[in-house]
């Protein structure tokens, strides 16, 4: 299953994200659940700057035996991926899932093919064990949240009737495990807040001209300018309860002088020092403030001409709770050239926390420990922002519980190139999530 | 593409402006039957927009064709030679030979192209492919660069055969189709349909031409003969990638942006050829006692003087004169919003100076941009670097004497090296010295818009360029 998934270019634009959810809804229809409950359901993504697709998201409702116990729970997903290129990868087709050295290679293994396989996975086989669910549990894979985020928006108002209105959801895109290269445990994390995703363009335009011809004002050359301001700045940095808490776990772990610099920072939250040191540690970026990074370049209409447009898309995930309109005008403050025009690219709000819930962190709690007894588990605020952020505003508090794992940090390769997954954790997270299913539903 | 308005130029700030007659306001003399046809044709090649991979450049093709064979040019002589210039761009060339009933001299080639670069709508003021008349401009793409000068040889040689002209020697006609990209076009010309194309010597229409400063006073009227060899190179930076929630220091757009200041910083050697040295001897004639006047009588008298050649090109109307110049023209980085960047790309495009070899620049920008870039020349276009022509007084006074007729004796008519490279090249390289002849005309700098935004000609310099084409095709071919 999960070499078919992956090898489905489910990338915006391409057209296959339908093609997925069917072959997804295929295994639960082929496993016995019943098709008046399964649901590919189609819609339209698109913005300015991701181009546009058709797409579509699977719902699938497992009703509780006899009256249920409690509201629904929702397991959520996304079976969309990024855009990856042949060419910028080492070896292999990112299309065309590889194992070797113990790893699956692909666009999606990490995120999240992984966790949609998981997930599936784990309810066929409880279904075929003969377990029957207390509550609903109700399956919403969703197919543009690397784009646009309307699935989840979709989900979290106009498909809430088909979903059941579910007290709290679980999602497979967030939480997950890490082991150190050799072997020590660097923990799991249960994630229960995320950084507000928001983009930025900055827009240089000029009269152009001919090549032959260069003069002073490039276009070219000022977004140059800022784009390098924009590299030396940073942004202030914050604590909240979720990372303090993440931050508390994590100091036990860590011995060295990154440990040191965490127990400082908790001690002084206005240790600028110390948060700068945690901040440039590859396991630890984007957790200690809001970050900007560009991520895509655009300049000119033809080789031999002077540009008349410079644009830089700067991606930026924002503290919680911080405006994005408050980070545009640190921006502008920053690039400081009034040539350089800042923009914003969605009109996405601060995001906003999940209370802790005994019961899932209990389950989550558990769930991992059977499989790796050593690993600390702690509540995690996500740098990366996911499907969650609509459910969480309207009410429904989200938690990030998927049971993967890879090695820190040279398997961090989310969105870039020879993306990769463990074998071990696949089938690890399979039995993660039928222990969470039976704790939670059963 | 490649081509500047060769129009040479000169200090807005010497001498306070006598007053001057503005030329835009000179009543054409081209009849008024004659006005209308070549507005009538000047606007259809204006309305196709002939940008590459559009397959449109056929229709000017046809446009030309059309006028040739009505006025009696038989259709053998008339070719349509359809070629694929970049991979997917499929054009077309056109030839048309005027025979000469008695041929006494080797044939003459006048060249020119029917392609435009890219204009895209939402940077204009108005649709760039929408021909349009105001304030004494024509303006749309192409119009300066070069459909004006397509109008203009077709037009005059339509007109010396109404009235019966019968040439001393074949005019080949050679309009290509890729010369803002590629030009395929000019090196099959050069070579492969050489059988139709072999010449004494070529006149193109995308170059050459007078200007005028803002105050009305004539800048001069440069006949290139000399061209900096045009080549792009590819910075280029990669990176591992990943998600963009979490940054790292390297980053393949910040390496790309830090070679970037290195390469707006950079100056190459100055330098000076026997073309050039023509050239700002008449400059320094003009500029009298202006500081650039004498900048460049320094340099003139030291070539070594760099900080004089400095001085030089950083007037406006002089960039790309004294030295190689290398610009930053495109970007592209990145493949999604959300992912840090695993390959950006900047678009470098250099003018070389004639003697220089590309492969010399390349390490030159190399050193500059760093060993985290990538620099490589545009393997769809290497540049080869051309001879120059040498000087005929046949084609000197010829313009001469069509410079004097349009812009009066103040007109100075010298040589001059092109910043931009155009078919002539190819020409060249093959031995067929080429003249960049052309007499339209501007307001420099506002006028200097090729490649630009709204793109214009002064509606009395697309009229007279018709006449000044007939005084050339009567003085080369009479």
């Amino acid at each position: 299953m999960f070499e078919h998934i992956v090898d489905i270019p489910t990338v915006i634009g391409r057209h296959h994200v339908p093609e997925e959810a069917q072959f997804v809804a295929d295994q639960f229809k082929a496993a016995g659940f019943p098709e008046a409950d399964i649901h590919v359901v189609p819609y339209h993504t698109g913005s300015a700057t991701t181009g546009d697709d058709d797409t579509a998201a699977l719902i699938v409702r497992w009703r509780a035996a006899g009256t249920p116990k409690a509201k629904p729970m929702l397991l959520m997903g996304h079976m969309d991926v990024v855009e990856a290129k042949p060419e910028d990868w080492s070896a292999t087709d990112p299309f065309k899932m590889v194992e070797k050295d113990g790893y699956y290679y692909g666009r999606g293994t990490i995120d999240m093919k992984d966790g949609i396989v998981a997930i599936t996975r784990a309810m066929i086989d409880l279904k075929a064990a003969g377990f029957k669910p207390k509550r609903d549990i109700v399956v919403l894979f969703t197919g543009d949240e690397e784009t646009n985020g309307i699935g989840a928006k979709k989900g979290a108002s106009e498909w809430l009737d088909l979903l059941g209105h579910p007290e709290f959801g679980l999602n497979a895109d967030g939480g997950g495990g890490s082991i150190n290269p050799d072997r020590s445990p660097a923990g799991f994390t249960m994630q229960t807040a995320e950084k507000t995703f928001a983009g930025y363009t900055l827009t240089v335009r000029n009269r152009g001209g001919h090549s032959s011809k260069p003069r002073k004002d490039n276009a070219i050359y000022s977004l140059a300018h800022a784009i390098d301001k924009i590299e030396a700045y940073r942004f202030q940095p914050q604590l909240n309860e979720t990372t303090r808490a993440y931050f508390s776990g994590r100091e036990k772990l860590e011995k060295g002088p990154l440990g040191d610099a965490m127990r400082r920072w908790l001690a002084n939250p206005n240790d600028g020092e110390a948060a700068d040191f945690i901040e440039a540690s590859e396991s630890e970026v984007g957790l200690t403030r809001t970050r900007c990074v560009p991520t895509r370049l655009f300049a000119g209409h033809a080789d031999n001409a002077l540009p008349q447009l410079a644009t830089a898309m700067i991606n930026c995930r924002i503290f919680p709770g911080v405006d994005p309109n408050a980070v545009k005008a640190e921006l502008e403050r920053v690039v400081a050239d009034p040539e350089v025009k800042v923009t914003r690219n969605d009109d996405y709000v601060a995001s906003l926390a999940s209370p802790l819930r005994p019961d899932v962190t209990a389950a989550y709690t558990k769930a991992v420990h059977a499989l790796h007894p050593n690993q600390p588990v702690f509540p995690e605020m996500s740098t990366g922002a996911s499907d969650a952020r609509p459910f969480r505003v309207a009410g429904i508090p989200v938690y990030g519980t998927n049971g993967g794992w890879t090695v820190t940090p040279i398997d961090n390769r989310a969105h870039g190139k020879d993306e990769r997954l463990p074998v071990e954790s696949l089938y690890d997270n399979v039995v993660h999530w039928e222990m969470m299913l039976r704790d939670l539903a059963g | 593409m490649k081509r500047a308005l060769a129009l040479a130029v000169a200090a807005l700030l010497s001498s306070p402006a006598i007053a001057a007659t503005d030329p835009r306001t000179v009543p054409t003399q081209l009849p008024p039957a004659w006005q209308a046809k070549t507005r009538e044709l000047f606007k259809q090649a204006i309305e196709i927009p002939s940008v590459h991979h559009r397959g449109q450049t056929q229709k000017v093709a046809e446009l030309l064709a059309g006028q040739f064979r009505a006025a009696g040019i038989p259709e053998a002589d008339i070719h349509m030679m359809p070629y694929e210039a970049l991979p997917g761009d499929n054009t077309t060339a056109l030839i048309v030979r005027w025979r000469s009933p008695h041929p006494t001299k080797k044939p003459m080639l006048v060249l020119g192209h029917m392609d435009v670069v890219e204009a895209k709508r939402e940077d204009w003021k108005y649709d760039p492919f929408v021909f349009r008349e105001e304030g004494g401009y024509f303006y749309g793409r192409g119009a300066s660069d070069m459909k004006n000068g397509d109008v203009a040889t077709t037009m005059a040689a339509v007109k010396l055969m109404s009235q019966g002209f019968k040439p001393s020697r074949d005019i080949i006609f050679f309009y290509s189709g890729d010369e803002e990209t590629n030009g395929r076009g000019a090196t099959l010309g050069s070579t492969q349909w050489r059988n139709l194309t072999d010449a004494e010597f070529g006149l193109n229409a995308d170059g050459g031409g007078a200007s005028y400063d803002r105050n009305f006073r004539p800048l001069g009227f440069g006949i290139s003969m000399a061209e900096k060899t045009f080549q792009t190179y590819f910075f280029t930076t990669h990176n591992p990638g990943g998600h963009s929630s979490r940054p790292r220091p390297e980053n393949a757009i910040y390496e790309l942006a830090d070679a970037l200041k290195a390469l707006q910083a950079h100056r190459f050697t100055p330098m000076q050829n026997d073309i050039t040295r023509g050239y700002f001897e008449e400059r320094s004639r003009q500029e009298g006692n202006s500081p650039l006047g004498q900048a460049i009588r320094r340099w003139l008298a030291n070539p070594n003087d760099g900080q004089a050649a400095d001085e030089i090109e950083a007037n406006p109307l002089e960039v790309g004169l004294t030295r190689t110049r290398c610009v930053a023209t495109m970007l592209k980085g990145g493949h999604a919003d959300n992912a840090l960047p695993q390959s950006a790309t900047a678009t470098v495009n250099c003018r070389i100076f004639p003697g220089v070899q590309p492969k010399d620049v390349q390490a030159e920008l190399q050193a500059l941009a760093g060993p985290k870039v990538e620099v490589t020349p545009d393997p769809s276009y290497i540049g080869v670097p051309t001879p120059a022509s040498p000087p005929r007084p046949d084609v000197i006074n010829a313009v001469k004497a069509a410079a004097l007729r349009f812009h009066g004796k103040d007109m100075h008519v010298f040589p001059v090296m092109s910043t931009g490279a155009s078919d002539g090249s190819f020409f060249r390289a093959q031995g067929i010295p080429v003249y960049d002849v052309d007499g339209s005309w501007g307001i420099s700098p506002d006028d200097e818009r090729a490649h630009g935004l709204d793109e214009r000609i002064p509606v009395r310099a697309m009229y007279d360029d018709v006449l000044h084409w007939e005084m050339i095709f009567k003085a080369l071919a009479g």
